[in-house]
Order: structure tokens, then C-alpha cells, then sequence
């Protein structure tokens, strides 16, 4: 990711990722799932940081700075004002709390550890069912 | 066994065979394992990548990244705009379904046939009777029934409406609850593991991680991930990529419908989703995915399940950010999350923009918009009944639910179409069937009407939604298909 469009995502996830935002990791995820995308998708999610970023400077309280450069208050109403606003920026935000709740320790702290379970049910379902399994 | 992945090539390949089958979930792997079996030389194309059973886990963005198309954010243009996912991976859509399967209602199969001239209920009795046995169609073991479901159930009993156990494609399903992420035990009977293997058996090739790019007149050119081509010469095509893809392939490849209906007549069965916040821990992540359906309101258009959704899935949902989100998050293991499936009236189009690549324009009508309110109320009520303690409504700027009664104060006022929150994974009818050519695009066997050799054989073809999953309507469709094409083998020369 160009080195602009990274502060603007720090910012963006800082203000709508829970504390701690755990930026670096969910960046990480984010790039990741961007590259995922079709080139048509990637670059209208480019376009809309761009637009979020530049467009903050129009925002009354952002005194004609832009979103990347706002403090957090600033910024959180700015994109307050912008979720009511805009089906597209929430789709913005859904893909990058979902990174940010990809991460493991965002899981575990909310009692999400599907890994032993899943193991757990597994070996029981061989346990019962073997013999017709195999 | 013959799997060609993008990563074992290094040039150009070439294939001739008797048929092509373009995807290889429901509609394509069963066509090609019933070609392969029948002796014909097919040749599968897969889009997706080739994952194993091992290789599935409960990381759901890496399944959208991996076993989806476009990390499963496809997005329809519109008010509002509904959001789908399509599986994009060896197996298609069945890896990662809820693995749900119902035959197609009879008062469905009765309005293709009096609509469409489609096909009838007699015709697809037998299909449907095969595909259950094959996929090990079945009630869910009762000790994989998570709480989750159990409250769905709960409060369904406690207002006296019907409730089903829902039947699925599995084999003593562990009840992982990871059904969306691919079935990490294999109990799933996904095309994966039942199908594309079988087809591999009898002798099919599986060329993987390649798009097909056009249909010629003499086959199809596809082309690697990695950018070498594939050419495949064949004397019957059969395309079953799905309800966007399919008629997006037709049409670039300059295949018309004299009926005019190709790329019309999109039905998505249009989703929302009740947040219900319980006092005891739920743990909806424990037991399968979606056990029960409320069937009390299907003559209306409109079933009600509860689906845990992991995660990631659930903040994406969550009307809030920031240290708000993190609150809400906090209660997630005394979360359910419930909602309508809607019968939609069908009025999306797939259409290709320049330098965009196909784009679904979905227009919700009054008469759906108004069932996903009412979905919406039933599943509050069904919620409360169960003994929630409060609700997050799928609309922008709704405040959460503490009562029913506050639920019906939100939807006594007007809810506009645009702030719902809709989204989709069952697309069907863009390439409908109908025995008329001036009102289908292929026939009641799936052969395009006026260009025989090229079948289709995907939810494109259904004439109308079904109001129900329609994997094992897809599958036996395909079955059907498979036998009619065999029997007249000598026809196609192959």
C-alpha cells in the first residue's frame, strides 16, 4: 500500500476498530484482503480512502484539514457523520473491523477460541461414528 | 487422478475431450461426474483454487479471501444494495453453504411448469430421491444441536408456530459450526468431496485457478492465474458458474437469447439479519450451523433461521465503531443472530460494464421490501419469545430494540429501502428454462435453445426462486440433465 493511503488507513482504523486498534495487524489483513479483490474493486476502494481522506477537509470542524491529519475526536465525528451519510463508506468500515476481528487476540478476548472446540467435536464424531466413517 | 493447477504449468495448454464443463459446484461437478461415468472424456475448468478438507479452518477472512469470489463483497447496484457472496473454489458455493437441502416446494415446481413449461414435480421426484441418497440428505445428530438454535426453537414452540429441523447434506456432521469456511472434517457432503472426486475417478481432468474467458465455436479459452492460456476443443459445453457468471460468459462470448430474458429475471432471496442480545451465554459458535427453519410464514414468502455468524462476520454487521463496537463485541457469546429469507419477486439484471466486469443492478420491490420488514418483526418476536433481552434492527439509524413493542414503534413509521441492510448468498434465474423458446433461454434439459451442445446448469436456469436453499434443486436439475444428454450421446458425438 502507498505510503499515503497507509496513514489514512492507521487513522481509519485507529478511529473504527475497538482499543487497542492493533493497527500494524490489521492492516496487514486488510492488504491482504484487498489483494483478493478484482483490480476494479481495489482501485474503488483506493478512491473512497482518497475521497474520506480529502473530503474531511470540507468537514467544518476539520478546519480544512484532511482525515489522515485529525485528531481522534475530530476524526471520529467526521466519520460518524459520514457512516450516516453513506452506504459506502460503511461497507468500508464493515471490511476493516472484520480484519480487525480476524486477528486472534481480538478473538480471544471476546471468548471466540473455535480451535479446541473443533477439535474437540471431531474426535468425538470418529469416536461415535467411525465405523461408519470409514 | 488429473488436477492441473495454475502453479504445475509452465505454457500454453491444449485439451480436447467430449465435454467441458465450465465450474464445479452443484450443477457442474454432478453434471461431469455423471458424463465421466457414462464414459464420455469431460474436462472440468474451475475458476477457484483446489483446497483440501485439511486445509480449512476458522478464519473467516481468509476464506473469503481464499474459497470466495472478490472476498465474498459482491455488491448489487441499486436501493438498496444487497450484498452476495459466490463461491469461488473447487466445489463452488457447496463448500462453503450451510449445507442445507430441500427439495423444491411443489407449489414451486407447479408454477414452473404452468409459467415456464418447465419442468414438473413428477419429473424431479426421482432426482430428488437420488440426490438425497447420494449426499446423505439427513436430520442433524441431536448432540451437534447448538443453543443457538435451541432458543430459535424455543421461541417458535412458546408462539405456537412451525418450526422444521432443517435437513442437510452431511455425513454425522461434527457440528463445528464452520460450514462457511469449508467443512474442516469433510461431513459436509460439499461437491469437494463428493463429486469432483467421483468425476476425477471415472477419468475427468480438473484443470484449477482458471478463468474461462470465452466460449469459442469449437470449445472454450480459458486462461491460468498465471496468465497462460488453456484451449479446449469439445463437442458439448456446459457452463454452470453460477447465476452472475453464467450469463456474463454467454454474453461476451456474443451468445444471445432469442427470448431476450439472458441476464434477466435475477432473484437473490434477499437476507437481514436480527442481532438478539441473551442473558446467558448462548456460545452460538458451539453446534451446527442453522438446525432449524420457521417454515410458519413460507406461504408468505418469508422463513426465519438463526445462523451464528463468526467474528468478523458480526462486527461487519454491527451498527456501530470504535470503543462502541468493542461493547457490543464484548457480548458475543451472548449473542443470536436470526433473520428472514425472503421469496423475492426477481427484477435483477447482470449486465457487463467496461473495465468493471459484470454488475448486478437489483431492485428491491415494494412487495419484498414490505416481507423483510415483516421478516424482520417475526424475528424480533420470535427472539423476545425466546428471551432476549434486546435487538439490533438491519436498518441505519435505528436505535436497539428493548421490546417488541419498541420493534413495531421502528416499523410503524416508514423504513426506507435504502437503509436496509440486506444481503444475499442463493442467485438464481438469469438464464431461465422454458420448453418455449420465446420465453426461456434454455430448455427444460438445460440445452440453450438454438445452439445445441451448449447447456447450462446452474440456479441460472430456475424460472422462479425457490423460497428454499436451492442446492438440491441445482443438483438434481444437473442429474436430470446429465442422464437426458447420455441417453443422446450418438447426437452430440460423444
Amino acid at each position: 500500500m502507498i505510503e499515503v493511503l497507509r496513514r489514512v488507513v492507521v487513522r481509519f482504523v485507529t478511529v473504527v476498530c475497538p482499543p487497542p486498534a492493533r493497527a500494524d495487524d490489521t492492516i496487514r489483513e486488510f492488504d491482504q484482503f484487498l489483494a483478493a479483490l478484482r483490480p476494479a474493486a481495489r482501485r474503488a476502494l483506493r478512491a473512497m480512502l482518497v475521497a474520506v481522506d480529502q473530503g474531511a477537509r470540507l468537514y467544518p470542524r476539520a478546519r480544512g484539514r484532511r482525515f489522515a491529519r485529525l485528531d481522534d475526536g475530530t476524526a471520529d465525528a467526521y466519520l460518524r457523520a459520514l457512516l450516516a451519510r453513506s452506504g459506502l463508506v460503511q461497507r468500508l468500515k464493515s471490511v476493516v473491523v472484520m480484519c480487525y476481528y480476524e486477528l486472534p487476540e481480538a478473538k480471544r478476548e471476546i471468548g471466540y477460541e473455535p480451535g479446541p472446540y473443533i477439535a474437540e467435536v471431531s474426535r468425538r464424531r470418529l469416536e461415535r461414528y467411525g465405523d461408519e466413517l470409514r | 487422478m488429473t488436477i492441473i493447477q495454475a502453479a504445475d504449468i509452465a505454457n500454453d495448454q491444449h485439451a480436447e475431450c467430449g465435454a467441458v464443463v465450465v465450474g464445479t459446484g452443484a450443477g457442474g461437478a454432478t453434471m461431469a461426474a455423471e458424463l465421466a461415468r457414462a464414459g464420455i472424456d469431460v474436462v472440468m475448468i474451475e475458476e477457484g483454487g483446489y483446497h483440501t478438507t485439511g486445509t480449512f479452518t476458522a478464519e473467516s477472512v481468509r476464506a473469503l479471501r481464499t474459497l470466495y469470489r472478490d472476498g465474498g463483497g459482491g455488491m448489487t447496484l441499486g436501493w438498496p444494495s444487497v450484498l452476495f457472496a459466490e463461491g469461488r473454489c473447487v466445489g463452488g458455493s457447496t463448500v462453503v453453504n450451510g449445507g442445507m437441502s430441500w427439495r423444491t416446494p411443489a407449489r414451486v415446481l407447479a408454477r414452473w411448469a404452468e409459467e415456464a413449461d418447465a419442468v414438473t414435480e413428477r419429473d424431479m421426484d426421482p432426482y430428488f430421491e437420488d440426490v438425497e441418497s447420494r449426499l446423505h440428505v439427513a436430520l442433524q445428530d441431536p448432540e451437534t444441536i447448538g443453543r443457538d438454535s435451541e432458543l430459535l426453537k424455543a421461541g417458535a414452540d412458546v408462539l405456537g408456530w412451525q418450526i422444521v429441523p432443517n435437513r442437510r447434506n452431511q455425513l454425522h456432521c461434527a457440528g463445528t459450526n464452520n460450514c462457511n469456511n469449508g467443512c474442516p472434517t469433510g461431513a459436509k457432503q460439499s461437491m469437494l468431496v463428493t463429486h469432483v472426486p467421483r468425476a476425477l475417478a471415472a477419468g475427468a481432468r480438473l484443470y484449477t485457478d482458471c478463468r474461462v474467458v470465452k466460449i469459442t465455436g469449437s470449445g472454450v479459452l480459458a486462461r491460468f492465474a498465471t496468465g497462460q492460456k488453456l484451449t479446449v476443443r469439445a463437442r458439448v459445453i456446459v457452463v454452470a458458474a453460477g447465476a452472475i457468471q453464467t450469463p456474463a460468459l454467454l454474453r461476451r462470448s456474443g451468445i444471445g437469447s432469442p427470448s431476450g430474458q439472458l441476464g434477466r429475471n435475477l432473484a437473490m432471496h434477499p437476507n437481514a439479519n436480527v442481532i438478539a442480545f441473551f442473558d446467558e451465554e448462548v456460545t452460538g459458535w458451539h453446534g451446527v450451523h442453522q438446525a432449524f427453519q420457521v417454515r410458519e410464514f413460507m406461504s408468505d414468502g418469508i422463513i426465519v433461521t438463526a445462523n451464528n455468524l463468526a467474528p468478523p462476520m458480526l462486527a461487519a454487521m454491527m451498527p456501530a465503531h470504535g470503543r462502541e463496537l468493542g461493547e457490543l463485541m464484548a457480548g458475543y457469546n451472548h449473542v443470536v443472530t436470526a433473520g428472514p429469507l425472503i421469496e423475492d419477486d426477481g427484477t435483477g439484471r447482470v449486465r457487463t460494464v467496461p473495465g468493471a466486469g459484470p454488475q448486478v443492478f437489483y431492485r428491491l420491490t415494494d412487495r419484498d421490501a414490505a416481507r423483510i420488514l415483516r421478516g424482520v418483526e417475526l424475528t424480533a418476536e420470535v427472539m423476545f419469545a425466546a428471551g432476549a433481552r434486546r435487538v439490533l434492527l438491519p436498518f441505519d439509524g435505528v436505535p436497539p430494540a428493548l421490546t417488541l413493542r419498541e420493534v413495531k414503534g421502528v416499523l410503524a413509521r416508514p423504513v426506507p429501502k435504502r437503509s436496509m441492510r440486506l444481503y444475499s448468498i442463493h442467485l438464481m434465474g438469469t438464464a431461465r428454462m422454458s420448453r418455449d423458446p420465446r420465453r426461456g433461454v434454455v430448455n427444460s434439459f438445460g440445452e440453450f435453445h438454438g445452439r445445441p451442445g451448449l447447456f447450462v446448469t446452474d440456479a441460472s436456469v430456475f424460472p422462479t426462486p425457490t423460497g428454499l436453499n436451492p442446492m438440491e434443486t441445482i443438483v438434481a436439475l444437473a442429474l436430470r440433465n446429465a442422464r437426458h444428454l447420455v441417453e443422446r450421446r450418438h447426437q452430440y458425438g460423444v
